[in-house]
């Protein structure tokens, strides 16, 4: 399944909305639009994962990766809405406690 | 080993395009032996890492290879295998570290694929061949697991 990403600019903060599977074939595409909404972002970046069926190690690594960028950059990172698989994931990758998470968007 | 009914061993070209239909063929089977979704849901993703490996790191990125997975059932466990014919994994790539919860200083992308087979299956065994290839071999002890 293909990965859709919208991204929607406010003065306060740039929201990511992913949906679809992230998977080593997807996850370029959400590591490129992460990296790139973070330096130039007003405020927060907030990812929103509620719309992923499916997330992977490499989907994960690219949050992480997101993360460290935003903190490179003195700016919150915050995860919206984690749909079940993904908060699975998280879980089960021990890193459920290292973002934020938002539950609504 | 004796093959079973519903066995099945599957070559799939090394494309990461084509691990969502992996993934959507292990679902199926899984669902088959009535496993409950959220267990699906690991064993899938265990399985995709796998796979994901093989394409990522034993051939480097090519698309043109073959990756071979198994799916084999016994009355007390779940056997799944996954083998290349790419570069030998090297073994501190495939030892066990069990996952903690990072602090800031250690977080860092990648290496997690391997670690989340550990964390999904009962049994995780790599067998790199001596000058080419991998053999991954995982078992879901199904007593245990009340599948």
């Amino acid at each position: 399944m293909a990965l859709n990403i919208e991204r929607k600019v406010s003065s306060d903060e740039t929201v990511i909305s992913v949906a679809g599977d992230v998977d080593l074939y997807t996850s370029p595409e959400l590591r490129k639009a992460v990296l790139e909404a973070v330096p130039g972002a007003a405020g927060r970046v907030a990812v929103d994962l509620s719309g992923v069926n499916y997330i992977d190690s490499s989907g994960i690594a690219t949050l992480v990766e997101g993360l460290r960028s935003a903190h490179k950059h003195d700016k919150a990172f915050v995860l919206v809405t984690p749909s079940p698989p993904v908060m699975q994931v998280l879980e089960l990758s021990k890193l459920d406690n290292v973002f934020e998470v938002r539950t609504t968007s | 080993m004796r093959t079973q009914e519903k066995d099945l061993r599957l070559t799939v070209r090394s494309d990461p395009y084509l691990l969502a239909s992996i993934r959507s063929l292990v679902r199926g089977w899984l669902e088959s032996w009535n496993v409950s979704s959220e267990a699906v849901h690991q064993v899938v993703l265990a399985i995709d890492e796998a796979c994901a490996n093989a394409i990522r790191h034993a051939y480097e990125g090519r698309k043109d290879r073959c990756v071979e997975l198994t799916m084999h059932a016994e009355p007390e466990y779940f056997e799944f295998q996954v083998s290349d014919q790419g570069v030998p994994c090297p073994s501190e790539c495939a030892e066990y570290r069990p996952l903690k919860i990072p602090d800031s200083e250690d977080l860092r992308p990648g290496g997690l694929g391997v670690q989340l087979m550990y964390e999904v299956f009962d049994e995780v065994q790599f067998c790199p061949g001596p000058t080419i290839g991998n053999c991954v071999t995982m078992k879901l002890m199904r007593r245990k697991r009340g599948i």
